[in-house]
């Protein structure tokens, strides 16, 4: 119970902790109110204003507190609701769910479009794998038998497509299943990016070996058409989606490797930050391929024209899109940079 | 913390892990980290929950039978909407929540965890995207890196984090009522009111009021033991004996009482 001489001194030329309390008490939980309220909702002008007064007041309550009232919850109270009201007040202007949507839209094609090498990277792993796979089954289906997985063989061995089965048992549900899958690969490929590339680079590369394979080997089977039939429809947009997790995987990848001028913890976020614009485009495009997956695909439900021409035609219009609005956002923002140099 | 080496200063928290930022006025704001014990928690909660929604799931599942025919015979919409609700309960989750509730997750909100960007301010869309997608490293090896990570990483950073540009920090609830006004004092303690003003440090008021507060919960020995200990000191600071036995409540109740009033 020693009070050393130094906060003695102070607190007795200051006023009791429990009367500034009371005085103050009611602006600092309007305060509280109103932060909460800047993330929720509009406010009016007079709103901001009083905001803005309060803020300035509870900080300056806060200086006050640490030297007259250091220790007491009063402090502890404060220092947080500085720290949040802070926060929020001085945060880089940013919407709600409207303008993440907004910025989705022409952000995530921009970094597309900007890192075209690593896309070009994913895309030719996945594709060269998918080759690969598909050669070495063609020329040694025994010896490369191991690229097709074991559930795959025996109903290729039975001649019974394996995704009537899948179909059968759970028709409806399957969209959603295989979208979990489609996701934690995705979703793989990109946090991969962490081993240097490395990862990322196998995953894409074994996952077009294995498609490689199984097609041939479905092919060869005499099952080609109904495999074709059932992934034509939502395949193209499926492995592009692939591909954009494999290229975010790249870019955060390129953190690590080639850090520039900045440490590697900090390129390794602001890497990060651009690939996970790239990986806000995956998750809707995976949410289409399922539902084409859930409607589309089954058999018997659409001619084989009509799904090949569904797929392709998503799959560009996916690509246009991201090729177009990336391109256009990319030169806005470098003519925006060079009219700020100036 | 500089302020916490000096004697008789209650930090406000004992983890020595703060996130700090300077404001335009000239002020030093900080607040502490959350570490392992409090996530590893709040993630456990949110588990439960999630698992519980799965339970909730199969339970309506089980009183209609027949679910699988009823999503056969749903229109694209309901299926597309199932499709969802599925991604939701997984990694969804906590990137809604994250984005609802300003960096927290039900889990988070109840041990008082949120999570902010490096500045401070609210996370974002982009940013609970890439710190919940890089949980797919850490889940398979049953968190151990993300244990790691926040033990060893000075922010206490997960991966995720680290990536994001995220941190955890703790808040706490403050319960401001302990300052209310004091009740009325009897005419006997008066001698108090001349050696009230300026006798408590802010340290040694707190105390008193922890004491006031918490004592409804002691048991009666220790509560009059601790009572006596905190008045003969108290008394002492005022240059006065110690209260009589039995005194010793009435005479902090009236302590406090005088030092509320203080102005």
């Amino acid at each position: 119970m020693t009070a050393p001489a130094g906060t003695r001194r102070v607190a007795g030329r200051s006023r009791g902790v429990a009367a500034f309390v009371r005085g103050r008490r009611e602006g600092w939980e309007r305060l509280d109110a109103l932060v909460d309220r800047v993330g929720a909702g509009r406010l009016t002008l007079a709103e901001v204003e009083e905001l803005d007064r309060l803020y300035r007041r509870a900080i300056g309550d806060l200086s006050l507190a640490r030297t007259a009232f250091p220790g007491t919850d009063a402090e502890g109270y404060l220092a947080q609701l500085a720290a949040r009201a802070f926060a929020t007040l001085y945060r880089r202007r940013r919407g709600g769910w409207g303008q993440a949507v907004a910025r989705l839209r022409s952000e995530g094609p921009a970094e597309v479009f900007r890192h075209r090498d690593a896309l070009v990277l994913a895309a030719g792993l996945m594709g060269g794998g998918l080759l690969l796979g598909a050669l070495a089954t063609a020329v040694d289906p025994e010896g490369f038998s191991w690229l097709v997985p074991a559930g795959v063989r025996e109903a290729l061995a039975a001649r019974r497509l394996w995704t009537d089965d899948l179909l059968t048992v759970a028709p409806g549900l399957s969209g959603g299943t295989i979208a979990r899958n489609n996701l934690s690969v995705a979703a793989l490929c990109f946090a991969l990016g962490l081993t240097g590339g490395v990862g990322t680079a196998l995953l894409l590369f074994g996952n077009g070996a294995l498609l490689g394979a199984v097609l041939v080997a479905a092919w060869r089977a005499g099952l080609g058409a109904g495999l074709a039939g059932f992934v034509a429809a939502h395949g193209p947009v499926e492995l592009s989606a692939l591909v954009l997790a494999g290229q975010a995987g790249f870019v955060l990848a390129s953190g690590l490797v080639t850090p520039g001028e900045w440490p590697r913890m900090e390129a390794l976020a602001r890497r990060g930050r651009e690939a996970a614009r790239i990986l806000a485009l995956v998750a809707p495009l995976l949410l289409l391929v399922a539902a084409v997956e859930a409607t589309v695909s089954p058999a018997g439900r659409f001619p084989l024209p009509a799904r090949v021409g569904l797929g392709l035609g998503l799959a560009v219009a996916v690509w246009s899109y991201l090729w177009r609005v990336g391109r256009a956002t990319a030169r806005a923002n470098a003519g925006r940079a060079r009219g700020s140099s100036r | 913390m500089e302020r916490a080496r000096r004697p008789g200063y209650a930090a406000p928290v004992r983890s020595e892990d703060q996130w700090q930022v300077e404001t335009p006025e000239q002020v030093a704001l900080s607040l502490p980290l959350a570490g392992v014990g409090a996530r590893g928690l709040a993630a456990l909660l949110d588990l439960l929950a999630v698992f519980l929604c799965w339970m909730v799931g199969l339970f309506v599942y089980s009183i209609w039978g027949d679910l699988l025919g009823r999503v056969q015979g749903l229109t694209w919409v309901g299926q597309l909407l199932l499709v969802a609700a599925v991604l939701a309960a997984g990694w969804g989750w906590d990137v809604a929540w994250e984005v609802a509730w300003r960096g927290q997750t039900p889990g988070k909100r109840a041990l008082g965890l949120r999570v902010v960007r490096l500045d401070g301010a609210p996370v974002g869309l982009g940013e609970s995207l890439v710190r919940n997608a890089l949980r797919v490293l850490e889940l398979p090896l049953g968190y151990a890196p993300a244990v790691l990570a926040v033990a060893l990483s000075s922010r206490r950073q997960r991966l995720g984090d680290l990536v994001a540009g995220t941190l955890v920090v703790q808040e706490r609830r403050f319960d401001l009522s302990r300052y209310g006004a004091p009740a009325a004092v009897e005419a006997r303690w008066s001698v108090l009111k001349q050696r009230a003003p300026g006798l408590l440090a802010p340290a040694d008021f707190e105390r008193l009021l922890d004491f006031l507060r918490r004592r409804a919960e002691l048991e009666a020995a220790p509560r009059a033991r601790l009572a006596e200990r905190l008045a003969a000191a108290l008394a002492a600071r005022a240059g006065l004996g110690p209260p009589p036995p039995g005194e010793a409540e009435p005479f902090l109740e009236a302590l406090h009482a005088f030092a509320s009033e203080e102005a």
